[in-house]
């Protein structure tokens, strides 16, 4: 059982013994009709989100990097600002303004039940039906402005961090996140990222030793997302020349056609998941969820093998050609500071 | 074993009495809760035995295309490191997976990633075993257990795959101990343990360093045995192509015929103290805080697992509820308990806003006091007995998860029917057992208090528990 926030969606789960499904309708239709917003539960909640922001941003190296990524690559406040908010925000949130949130955006009419296991259909359809019916609607929340004019020129930080062991290079370069496009960057991410055989781990870390270690990620969503190379500087290397080694893998890939294997290997990745995310109940559920609320379409997850298999070597260089380009890049930098003087 | 999941169950009751003094909310109390008892049934292993003494366990689980394995390697563990390069078998495990002579590092990774299959060989300091695990698709099983074999027969070891090895673990080293719950845990461990292995989180660079290829093959050769071993395997398989494949890779590994190694306790130490690591600029105070305890097949190990959930393994338990959901000291407060084949410890794990440093902490202390000085009421008690049943059948959801109990089972000789009668192991622990254990483990004088943080805002709000000892993070960056 939990609950997560991302730009795009508040999800809650839970997992329990095939007899137990009433208990978790119940609970979750109550928490929708009759969630006891007081003055109490938010001050409580409020200090445990601050100490969820120090614990994960303000006291581990690299922890406000992400968020001055963001900062600076987006231009609409939905996709620039972070989930967790600022210490600012927190405080300056009002009973008011949560329980307003609560009554616009946790209605039936904007929500989405998934259940996963051994149950009948029909008898979880009855009994949610029983459960979620008798709620009332609310007006339809207003929409999202996730609007992203094309960035016209490189965007550039350098991050102080006094916990940064090592500097850190984060390349983002902002790209479409829905239909084919977004299957396509996954195989990208995956040739140029994934695990031992990828093109960065090979290079820039085994070979060259300019980097311990280099991960991408790709935020999953509604919106424009961020394809983001994240890059520890070794020690004896340079911001720098991580840079350099990462701009020249990714020429790579605009010049000359990903291999044959390669390919392979994306699909080979794309089945695991698949494979890997059907053992779990609650992680069909929240794919089916998530499918049926962004897409309209819940049996979207039946298509991601078939879709990631159909891709070809042309359709990933295109991509490679039309979003890794230095006009849509955005870089941060964190370091530790050189001398006594901090960013303001 | 995993400790990380709790109960969907308790959370789920506790919910509804936490709220239920609400009167705008008129359908609590009235929760369709099921009481049928959870029936949990578990899949039977098929065992068998390679004359070399290698011991198999088959879990057949055709619910997805997919195969998880585990080969332990009792002995291989950093526990058996010489004394002057602690992190040898750390360091043998890891180049295992750089090539053998038929296949480069390159060539293994390409060759295991294009199938999507993953294949680790781990080691750590403390632990007596050396595990290769991994997971592939149904139908590249055959091809993942041909790469073991070679992987563990015929590691090259080669001079330059060591030379990079060296330059990424340094800089990793240096990355890991720049977080402040590596170096709480780090130091806890040392104050708890030493000279024992256990002592130990880390290896340290100077051994990186210094070693050479030639330990590599020496501690390879004389620990990497099948003696002992076990293989275990869940998923898409049958028995008989099991069998096959197994009997086709891996029995002409040689038997040692050597004696088992010998694995003791921890020195028992019985002062506790106050411990803070300086870290300058730290926002939070990273805690610590906890005692010796067993080992996995003490008589006292379910008792105490059964405390430690009324403590603080999930977001019900004592900690949870008072540190985070009344006193909003914290985000997360979680307690352990570790067991393995030698003494472990009971801890608690929390980082709190540095200005309340010292409210937290008393009210920290104040719990453990509460679980040695009263009994446990029947209620709580029964609640998170069937939270732990309840997390314990939803996760055998996973084969990897089933193959994890079935390898505890072995690796400790717990009886064949541990797992099976495990749901009336917790249920009949009783509130004076829990007592019992809490007084006896808990023992205000042997607890260790390890904090982490900015000593120009902690040092005088710790000191009021007593004399603390201050240390200096080191952080370094390895040349």
């Amino acid at each position: 059982m939990n609950g997560t926030t991302n730009k795009d969606r508040t999800l809650y789960y839970e997992t329990l013994p095939a007899n137990q499904l009433e208990l978790a309708l119940f609970l979750e239709a109550d928490r929708m009709r009759s969630l006891a917003i007081t003055r109490e539960h938010l001050d409580n909640q409020r200090s445990a989100v601050d100490e969820e922001r120090r614990r994960r941003y303000d006291n581990q190296p690299y922890g406000r990097t992400d968020e001055a990524l963001d900062e600076l690559a987006f231009d609409a406040f939905a996709s620039a600002h972070a989930v967790i908010g600022s210490p600012r925000d927190l405080d300056a949130a009002s009973l008011d303004d949560a329980n307003a949130f609560f009554r616009t955006y946790y209605a039936p009419n904007n929500a989405v039940v998934a259940i996963v296991g051994d149950c009948r259909a029909g008898d979880a359809l009855t009994a949610a039906k029983r459960y979620f019916s008798p709620i009332l609607s609310s007006p339809s929340p207003p929409p999202v402005d996730l609007g992203e004019a094309p960035q016209m020129g490189e965007r550039r930080r350098a991050l102080s961090d006094p916990l940064a062991p090592l500097p850190r290079v984060d390349i983002g370069f902002k790209v479409p996140n829905t239909g084919r496009q977004s299957d396509a960057l996954r195989a990208l991410a995956t040739i140029l990222g994934g695990g031992r055989s990828s093109r960065l781990y090979e290079r820039v870390v085994r070979d060259q030793h300019r980097a311990t270690s280099v991960a991408i990620s790709l935020d999953p969503g509604l919106g424009p997302a961020l394809f983001r190379i994240t890059a520890t500087v070794a020690p004896g290397a340079t911001a720098d020349r991580v840079e350099a080694a990462v701009e020249a893998e990714i020429e790579r890939l605009q010049t000359a056609p990903v291999e044959p294997w390669e390919l392979q290997k994306a699909r080979a990745a794309a089945r695991m998941a698949s494979v890997t995310e059907r053992q779990r109940s609650a992680s069909v559920a929240i794919r089916i969820a998530e499918d049926a609320a962004f897409f309209g379409d819940p049996t979207r997850i039946n298509g991601f093998e078939a879709r990631i298999a159909a891709l070809t070597a042309d359709e990933i260089g295109r991509l490679a050609r039309v979003y890794f380009v230095a006009d849509n890049r955005t870089v941060v930098i964190t370091a530790k500071p050189t001398s006594d003087t901090h960013e303001p | 074993m995993t400790r990380a999941c709790y109960s969907v169950i308790a959370a789920a009751v506790a919910a509804l009495q936490t709220t239920s003094g609400n009167e705008a909310v008129v359908m609590k109390g009235r929760a369709p809760v099921s009481d049928a008892p959870v029936h949990i049934r578990l899949p039977v292993p098929v065992t068998f035995d390679l004359s070399n003494g290698l011991h198999v366990v088959v879990l057949s689980d055709h619910r997805a295309p997919q195969v998880a394995f585990t080969l332990v390697i009792p002995g291989a563990g950093g526990y058996f490191d010489p004394a002057a390069r602690p992190g040898l078998a750390t360091f043998t495990a890891a180049m295992m997976r750089e090539g053998t002579p038929s296949r480069s590092s390159e060539a293994l990774a390409r060759q295991l990633e294009i199938l999507s299959a993953s294949l680790e060989v781990s080691a750590t300091v403390a632990s007596p075993d050396a595990t290769i695990s991994g997971t592939c698709l149904r139908e590249d099983f055959p091809t993942l257990v041909d790469v073991v074999a070679d992987v563990l027969r015929h590691p090259a070891f080669a001079e330059t795959e060591l030379g990079r090895y060296k330059e990424r673990t340094r800089a990793a080293f240096a990355q890991q101990r720049s977080r402040p719950g590596t170096l709480a845990t780090e130091l806890f461990a040392r104050l708890v343990n030493a000279p024992h292995p256990s002592a130990r989180t880390m290896p340290t660079v100077e051994a990186l360093d210094a070693t050479t290829r030639a330990e590599l093959v020496g501690f390879h050769a004389a620990h990497y045995v099948p003696d002992r071993a076990a293989l275990l395997i869940a998923g898409d398989v049958t028995v008989t192509g099991v069998r096959r494949l197994v009997i086709g890779a891996l029995g002409g590994w040689p038997r040692a015929g050597d004696r088992a190694p010998v694995v003791v306790d921890p020195p028992d130490r019985s002062n506790g103290g106050i411990h803070l690591i300086a870290r300058p600029n730290s926002v939070q105070t990273t805690f610590v805080v906890g005692a010796p305890a067993v080992s996995r097949t003490s008589r006292d190990f379910e008792a105490l697992q059964v405390m430690n959930q009324v403590l603080g393994a999930g977001p019900t338990g004592r900690l949870f509820v008072h540190l985070r959901e009344e006193k909003g000291y914290t985000y997360a407060i979680v307690s352990l308990l570790t067991a393995g084949r030698y003494r472990g410890a009971w801890t608690a794990i929390t980082d709190v806003r540095s200005d309340i440093t010292d409210l937290a902490l008393r009210d920290l202390l104040a719990e453990i006091a509460r679980m040695r000085d009263e009994p446990v009421d029947a209620l709580e008690l029964r609640r998170q007995q069937h939270a732990i049943v309840a997390a314990f059948a939803l996760t055998l959801e996973s084969p990897r998860q089933l193959l994890d109990y079935y390898q505890t089972q072995w690796l400790y000789r717990l009886p064949a029917d541990y797992w099976a009668r495990y749901q009336e192991r917790i249920m009949s622990v009783t509130a004076a057992d829990v007592q019992r254990v809490a007084r006896t483990y808990l023992d205000p004088s042997r607890l260790q208090i390890v904090a982490v943080g900015d000593p120009s805002q902690v040092r005088d709000r710790l000191s009021r528990f007593g004399e603390v000892a201050v240390d200096v993070a080191d952080a370094r960056i390895p040349r």
